[in-house]
């Protein structure tokens, strides 16, 4: 039995997500939702859906920052001029994902709570029990890695690294109120939970302090459509001269390096990339290849910023 | 041509297909419909131990339970290896493999009902790799009992002609390459989707996504025992093929069985996940290939081995094994030619046909290997496959007789159209051109299976109403062969395409046609419906000529009119109709078509036999970023001898749909496998380019006017595909120097090989 | 089951439909509207595209519930054969469409996106149905139509 809500405030749908915990799921612009259903990777008894909180459906800029309500879809990402003018980075990561019709659809709090990803975990149930469960599901240990008992299943969020980059904040609600916690805060380096501050809570604003002086953005993938990313890079330059780059799709977690730029070498940068990216063989693209990328890509950005 | 023989003809089914008013199989729905739901195998190669069918039983909805050992009979698309059956009996051979199916009053009760059937397994040796299929192994590790010699060897060909190996040995200029092509499939958009009713005369009919009524027919005679004139197989519109459409099916077999079991009319549809893991798709091939030439650049001699991993079941096997090796006859002059194929058994979802069937990986690696041959000894590309071709009216080693041939005129063209001589070899790093040729049959001039009758028959009837309806078995995929059947009738009695409709792909009402495979059903059914509707013209002039008083062979039909160039007559259609009916009524022509008989003497000389052969020549323009590997194909300018272009829209639309599918195959697509089951089994994954990563495309249409096929006619559906693939190979050469031998050509791949390289 | 009622092609239906049932499948299993095609079910080939309150949406992906007190237009909604929408008009002048499979959806997604973009490039095109997957025209005749299309509505 199931069960479908359609709370008319965010208090309304807290209560409703106490009621049933564990037991229920937020539908937001809900384009993988039905995916994860059909595969049974999810099977709550309680669709809560926040389409109706109509107070997260705006974009605000105001001077040179950025309010943006958690409904807002990736298409009017793309398309809002004021976007378009002061972050571009944004317009662009937004653009990249999925298709122009999903992404009138999907929304920008979607994507960056969107769930991790693995070759192993996003298949049919008949096909996970065939090969074997993995331990995100019910079984013991890491298929990908022949048998680690961690979980490496890949964000991959596309404008999670763009918004990470512009350091930007969310707003958080729960029952017990109102946080504004840094967007970077709600990753966890964990292929299992790899959300945090996030339990029962619903994502109702990002905020974006700033335009930066500088940006790049770059999404790795085999077609110039729909696929998810293998690598996704963005790079900011705030006007206090920090540098942020922001790698996704290649660990548990976006990955950022924060650096003045003053300070930021190419050789350092990169160390730190492979260092901290806990990349496994779980995309198509062979994982030699995406380490690689890592480097290309960070390359690439530095040349574009060691002269200025 | 004076009617719309030769003009770009919007398909006549065109509105119903933009509109949603197009029925395909799972559109149709029959009162009190069961849907079919199946237990799929989790293990690759097992025996079944027991099938506990009393929870499912007992769950209402269910109406009724199937097993494989219910209708044991096997199937198989060809006749010398019927190794399939509707559901498995005593070993399961592939991940996905039908071991048991329940029919539901609902989607959802059907697929609980066949979860709740319980199967046990004991796994035996899983063969996933096909070199271990080529090794001996226990008798019980056999994935089919037939095989020879201990191995799991479906099938070896061998053809050598004129000893290709002391000629290479003596070539100066050879080389020896290994090439290695991954599976790729069909990925047609419609769903596999079949209904079956069970009718109170006893008679059975089956609404089927098929690209061959008659071979179902025939198959779900012998699986389920009934008379083939008790079966009806109908095909309505059906959305793509491309090979993957054109076996008798397992799911088919069982719907059909559980609509008599039940007394009901049942439906099953696949998901897209069901729909890869049936595959059929192109076969995952290694193939070492030798090719000499000598000082002039005139090939001495080609050798090849192949090894083509056929999966689980045989379908086209046999077929696909000889086309590796006999379609590398032409377009070029080969006259010491050899070649093994060996087809292994593997744990995994059956390969098959699938567009350009068995030609397209051979075909891509002489070209690469001619391409490489051009450069040792130090002449264009272009001017060595020049050297090369073949003649018209000529026979290959093989004894293909070639007809018409078109493909000086096709490279000229794309050489001419792409500046080729200025641009060739001098852009700059990471840009190129490459160019590569091919050729197709027209349609296999030997049916699958060995009988008297013609190839095609198509009937074409005349009735009070003037209207013209072309009764025919060809199937129509979406190539538009409803279409042509219209033009034809249309241009030979001079009548406007409103007066012909089409009756087709229903084995209760029209004649026997094969089925759209082999690129065979413009060639075929054309020449078919020219002679059915010549003879209806031939019939309403005799009876004209005596109640006018005019000489039967002076009348002429067109625009709709009836008369003679002297004025004598004049008459309009519908008088004519009168005049012609009049004491008899309602009458029906019939035409055919026989292949002639072609081809040599020797074991296997069949295959490979067509009347007619297309051609064509491709230059691939590509940009390659030699840091991230990644492969852009900017422009494809494309020349295709189809002999005559019928409906040149038709003929575009094949040429451009064959790029796109070839592309994918170059580029970016391929089956993945993990434990012997398919990991990308969606277009997520599986990843087909989309119109963003689609090229600009020059098509040119070149018509060498075959002496045999309809008005000139010949195939356009398939042979496209084959000069896509090596063209973009040579162009990426020509851009940073590398040879690809691996497909898909990856970035990752592009970026280990520039880095060998520098 | 929820007690829907639905505003399909301006016509009102009252169906029983499942929380997680999409709207494909109610407007194919439900009420018989089987113009939109279902080919992947997951998002990935436009083919299910419909119109919801004049937004193109994946029906595959939509749940039924969510629809309610929505206009929905599917293919069936767009004209009936006498009067041809210039994208359908096109695609069958052009040879736009082969099987026919991913047509509907290629229809309901190229009518809006001119709506929003009445003058686009031939790039802009296979930027705007870059999420519709034909397998047998290799897009160009598509691109063409709707290129057409554009200059027809624009006159």
């Amino acid at each position: 039995m199931s069960y479908y809500f359609k709370p008319a405030t965010i208090t309304e749908a807290l209560s409703l997500a106490s009621d049933y915990s564990n037991n229920y799921v937020y539908f937001g612009g809900g384009t993988d939702l039905q995916i994860y259903r059909k595969q049974k990777l999810i099977k709550d008894e309680a669709i809560i859906d926040l389409s109706g909180l109509t107070d997260t459906y705006r974009i605000q800029a105001d001077g040179n920052a950025l309010r943006l309500g958690a409904f807002v879809t990736l298409d009017d990402i793309t398309s809002a001029p004021e976007i378009q003018k002061l972050f571009p980075l944004l317009a662009e990561a937004a653009a990249s994902v999925a298709t122009p019709v999903i992404r009138k659809t999907a929304t920008i709090g979607g994507n960056l709570l969107v769930n991790n990803r693995c070759t192993f975990y996003n298949q049919s149930k008949e096909w996970r029990d065939a090969v074997g469960s993995c331990m995100r599901e019910v079984g013991a240990t890491c298929l990908v890695t022949g048998g680690k008992d961690k979980c490496f299943s890949r964000n991959v969020s596309d404008t999670a690294p763009a918004l990470i980059t512009l350091n930007a904040t969310v707003t958080v609600q729960t029952q017990k109120g109102e946080d504004e916690i840094p967007l970077k805060e709600i990753y966890a380096p964990d292929g299992i939970k790899y959300h945090q501050h996030m339990d029962d809570a619903i994502l109702t604003a990002i905020r974006v302090p700033e335009k930066p002086v500088d940006w790049w953005f770059k999404k790795l993938r085999l077609r110039k459509t729909l696929d998810f990313t293998s690598l996704t890079v963005a790079a900011a330059i705030d006007t206090a001269g920090m540098a942020r780059v922001c790698l996704n799709g290649v660990s548990m977690s976006p990955i950022l390096i924060e650096k003045p730029i003053a300070d930021l070498t190419l050789e350092g940068l990169t160390r730190s990339a492979r260092k901290n990216c806990k990349t496994v063989d779980n995309d198509l693209m062979p994982l030699k290849y995406r380490r690689e990328m890592i480097n290309v890509y960070l390359n690439e950005w530095w040349q574009t910023v060691k002269d200025k | 041509m004076s009617g719309p023989i030769g003009k770009p003809t919007p398909y006549i089914d065109g509105v119903d297909k933009v509109t949603g008013q197009a029925m395909y199989t799972d559109d149709f729905r029959f009162p009190n419909m069961l849907y079919v739901g199946l237990v799929r195998s989790p293990h690759a190669h097992a025996r079944i131990k027991h099938i506990d069918l009393s929870a499912a039983g007992k769950d209402p909805g269910v109406a009724a339970i199937a097993v494989g050992t219910e209708i044991p009979i096997s199937f198989g698309i060809l006749p010398i290896s019927p190794d399939e059956n509707a559901m498995a009996v005593e070993k399961v051979r592939y991940v996905g493999e039908i071991v048991a199916a329940v029919a539901a009053e609902t989607v959802e009760a059907a697929q609980k009902g066949a979860e709740k059937i319980i199967v046990e397994y004991e796994p035996i040796r899983e063969f996933i790799d096909p070199e271990d299929s080529l090794e001996i192994c226990g008798k019980d590790e056999q994935i089919h009992s037939h095989t020879k010699e201990g191995k799991n060897i479906h099938k070896t060909a061998e053809l050598r002609f004129n000893e290709p190996e002391k000629a290479l040995e003596k070539s100066p200029f050879k080389r020896t390459e290994s090439f290695k092509f991954a599976g790729v499939t069909h990925a047609f958009t419609e769903p596999h989707a079949t209904i079956a009713i069970w009718n109170g005369d006893e008679t059975l009919t089956v609404i089927s996504a098929t690209q061959v009524p008659h071979y179902l027919h025939r198959n779900l005679s012998k699986v389920l025992e009934l008379p083939m004139h008790r079966i009806q197989v109908k095909k309505p519109a059906l959305g793509g093929g491309f090979g993957g459409k054109s076996d008798p099916f397992a799911h088919e077999m069982i719907t059909a069985y559980l609509s008599m079991k039940t007394k009901r009319p049942v439906k099953c549809t696949f998901t897209r996940e069901e729909v890869f893991i049936t595959n059929h798709g192109r076969h995952p091939t290694t193939m070492d290939m030798s090719v000499g030439c000598d000082n002039d650049g005139i090939i001495t001699a080609l050798d090849t081995d192949v090894i083509i991993d056929g999966g689980a079941y045989g379908s086209f096997g046999v077929v696909t094994s000889y086309y590796n090796g006999v379609l590398l006859q032409g377009p070029y002059k080969i006259d010491k030619l050899g070649f093994r194929t060996r087809r292994t058994y593997t744990n995994k979802p059956q390969c098959g046909a699938m567009r350009g069937h068995g030609a397209v990986n051979p075909r891509y690696a002489v070209e690469v290997i001619l391409d490489m041959l051009a450069h040792d000894i130090g002449i264009d590309p272009c001017d060595l496959r020049m050297k090369n071709f073949l003649s018209e009216n000529t026979l290959t080693v093989g004894q293909l007789r070639i007809t018409s041939n078109g493909v000086r005129e096709c490279l000229e063209t794309v050489r001419e159209k792409s500046d080729w001589n200025n641009r060739y070899g001098k852009l700059p790093y990471g840009r190129g051109l490459g160019v590569a040729c091919g050729f197709f049959i027209s349609g296999s001039a030997l049916p699958i299976i060995w009988n008297r009758y013609p190839q095609t028959v198509v009937h074409a009837k005349l009735d009070f109403d003037g209207r013209i309806v072309m009764f025919s078995g060809a199937s129509d995929i979406g190539q538009g062969s409803d279409t042509i059947l219209v033009q034809i009738a249309a241009e030979e009695l001079g009548i406007p395409m409103d007066f012909v409709q089409v009756e087709v792909a229903d084995t209760k009402t029209t004649p026997v046609d094969l089925g759209s495979y082999s690129s065979r059903v413009t060639f075929m059914v054309g020449n078919a419906a020219k002679m059915a509707t010549e003879r209806i013209r031939n019939e309403m002039a005799k009876a004209i000529a005596k109640e006018k008083s005019v000489s039967a062979k002076d009348i002429l039909f067109r625009d709709k009119k009836i008369f003679t160039k002297d004025g004598t007559l004049d008459i309009a259609w519908e008088d004519g109709v009168e005049i012609a009916m009049a004491g008899r009524g309602a009458f029906v022509e019939s035409g055919y078509y026989i292949s002639p008989k072609l081809g040599g003497d020797f074991k296997g000389s069949g295959a490979g036999l067509s009347p007619a052969y297309s051609f064509g020549a491709f230059i691939s323009e590509v940009a390659v970023n030699p840091d991230t590997g990644e492969v852009n194909v900017e422009k494809i300018w494309a020349a295709h001898d189809c002999g005559k272009a019928l409906n040149p829209l038709a003929v575009e639309g094949q040429i451009e749909g064959s790029i796109h599918m070839g592309l994918g195959q170059a580029v970016s697509e391929d089956m993945r496998f993990v434990q012997g089951q398919i990991m990308n089994a969606n277009f997520f994954d599986y990843r087909i380019p989309y119109s963003v990563d689609t090229p600009e495309m020059d098509v040119s249409i070149i018509e060498s006017n075959d002496g045999e096929g309809p008005y000139g006619a010949k195939e356009a559906g398939e042979g496209p595909i084959h000069p896509v693939l090596p063209s973009i190979g040579n162009a990426i050469h020509d851009a940073v120097g590398i040879r690809m031998m691996e497909l898909p050509i990856t970035p990752d791949k592009i970026l280990n090989k520039v880095r060998e390289k520098n | 089951m929820e007690k829907v009622q639905l505003n399909i092609n301006g016509f009102t239906r009252i169906v029983l439909v499942d929380p997680h049932e999409t709207i494909l499948d109610t407007l194919r299993n439900r009420l018989f509207l089987t113009g939109t095609k279902k080919c992947c079910d997951e998002g990935t080939c436009g083919s299910c595209t419909m119109l919801i309150d004049s937004k193109p949406v994946l029906g595959c992906l939509t749940p039924t519930v969510r629809c309610v007190g929505k206009e929905i237009v599917t293919i069936e909604g767009i004209s009936s054969g006498d009067d041809l929408h210039p994208v359908q008009k096109h695609l069958v002048k052009n040879g736009g469409m082969q099987c026919g499979f991913c047509t509907p959806g290629v229809v309901m997604t190229a009518i809006p996106y001119l709506e929003e973009n009445p003058n686009p490039s031939v790039n802009d095109i296979k930027e705007g149905l870059s999420g519709n997957l034909c397998r047998c025209t290799g897009y160009k005749k598509i691109i063409e139509a709707v290129k057409d299309a554009a200059e027809e509505l624009n006159t």
